[in-house]
């Protein structure tokens, strides 16, 4: 329902994931083989001598260090910055207008989401199949979608849970004038099951 | 029409994972870790003594890896692919939850595997006049599975029991067809 680029969630544990086995591959085998083992050796000297090389070329006026570390610090800077834009953006997408469009020359009709989310809210509480009910509206592509979670007691029949929101929903249809997408969400949880069982047969 | 594209493209995404805990976990990890590396770089430009490593200590240690304890680097190299390796496979691994969609005409309507067991226990267990605390089932992707208990002495009409099962499962209309078993145990129970 919300807008959470689930694709990129994936990248980033593919990528961070893989990363994790090439270095801690890396590392074990450069300690248990000897042929890798030997070839690191022989290498690491030439590599400090290159990079001490890089840090002396490189200075920054006349301070005397290199600029090869602020640069690092900025794009460190920057790789924080895009990771905490991506660990905000996740589960967004709610919107508070379900309905906003002009109607003819005298202008706009804006229909809160709350006048959607209340009505049928109202309307499940009073239900006893249901323990809780919640409904929040999304944007999903453009367009506002009802979220409509209900906690059934122990035993309702799904049929007749799915059938109590529908009612409810055709209900807000008729009120509105229009149909809502929207998504029925039938869950049990901890509630349902410390909660007595249903008496409805 | 776009509303059965709206509705498919909601009942997917409510089937699968969105993999958000994983990826802000390891978010989060990553920006301490690069805060941690940031910091040590401020304070080794300032000249100050380092936190806990200075960037050059940083460098050389890794470029002298092999020096170091072979048994500290293996079982810190194992864990790090192991970590990683999980992080692959929630990469990779279509992540299904345990739901299933119902084909309803207003909404789109996905039910918890959960829900459906508790509503197939009540009728099982009212079908073969076992007490419900006695009667268990367990609902996957295809199968539903209802274990009964007996009450001694109470023979349970089995094929009662299936057909009961079997008629609820078809009222429910879920999408994708759920096919059901009954095993009723051999040994009853006292009472209840």
């Amino acid at each position: 329902m919300n807008s959470t680029n689930r694709a990129l969630n994936r990248l980033l544990l593919l990528i961070v994931g893989l990363l994790l086995v090439a270095v801690g591959a890396a590392a074990a085998t450069a300690v248990l083989l000897p042929g890798v083992r030997d070839g690191w050796k022989a290498s690491a000297g030439p590599v400090q001598r290159q990079v001490e090389s890089w840090l002396q070329a490189t200075p920054l006026g006349t301070t005397g260090v290199s600029w090869i570390m602020p640069a690092v610090l900025v794009l460190i800077v920057l790789a924080v910055i895009l990771l905490l834009a991506f660990a905000l953006r996740q589960g967004r997408g709610r919107t508070g207008t379900v309905v906003d469009e002009a109607v003819g020359e005298h202008g706009q009709t804006v229909i809160s989401s709350k006048v959607a989310e209340e009505a049928i809210q109202d309307a499940l509480s009073a239900r006893p199949e249901f323990v809780a009910s919640h409904v929040s509206t999304y944007r999903v592509k453009r367009t506002p979608t009802l979220k409509v979670s209900v906690t059934c007691r122990r035993g309702v029949s799904p049929a007749d849970a799915s059938a109590i929101v529908e009612s409810s929903l055709k209900a807000l249809d008729q009120l509105l004038g229009r149909e809502l997408p929207a998504l029925v969400q039938i869950s049990g949880g901890f509630r349902a099951r410390v909660s007595g069982s249903t008496r409805l047969q | 029409m776009s509303t059965t594209s709206l509705r498919r493209r909601i009942t997917r995404r409510e089937l699968h994972s969105p993999r958000s805990t994983a990826a802000i976990v390891v978010a989060v990890l990553l920006i301490l870790g690069l805060a941690w590396v940031g910091t040590e770089i401020v304070i080794a430009l300032l000249g100050l003594p380092a936190l806990l490593v200075a960037p050059a200590d940083m460098f050389a240690s890794a470029v002298n890896l092999p020096d170091a304890p072979a048994a500290i680097v293996v079982a810190a190299g194992a864990v790090v692919v192991v970590i990683g390796l999980v992080l692959v496979v929630l990469a990779l691994a279509p992540g299904r939850r345990a739901r299933h969609v119902l084909e309803t005409e207003r909404a789109a309507t996905v039910v918890d595997s959960e829900v459906l067991a508790s509503a197939l226990a009540r009728h099982a267990s009212s079908a073969a006049d076992v007490d419900p605390d006695h009667t268990s089932v367990s609902v996957s992707s295809r199968h539903a599975v209802v274990d009964l208990v007996p009450t001694t002495g109470i023979p349970v009409d089995r094929s009662a029991v299936s057909s009961a099962v079997e008629r609820e499962l078809a009222g429910y209309g879920l999408r994708r067809p759920v096919s059901s078993r009954v095993r009723v145990r051999e040994s009853g129970k006292v009472g209840a």
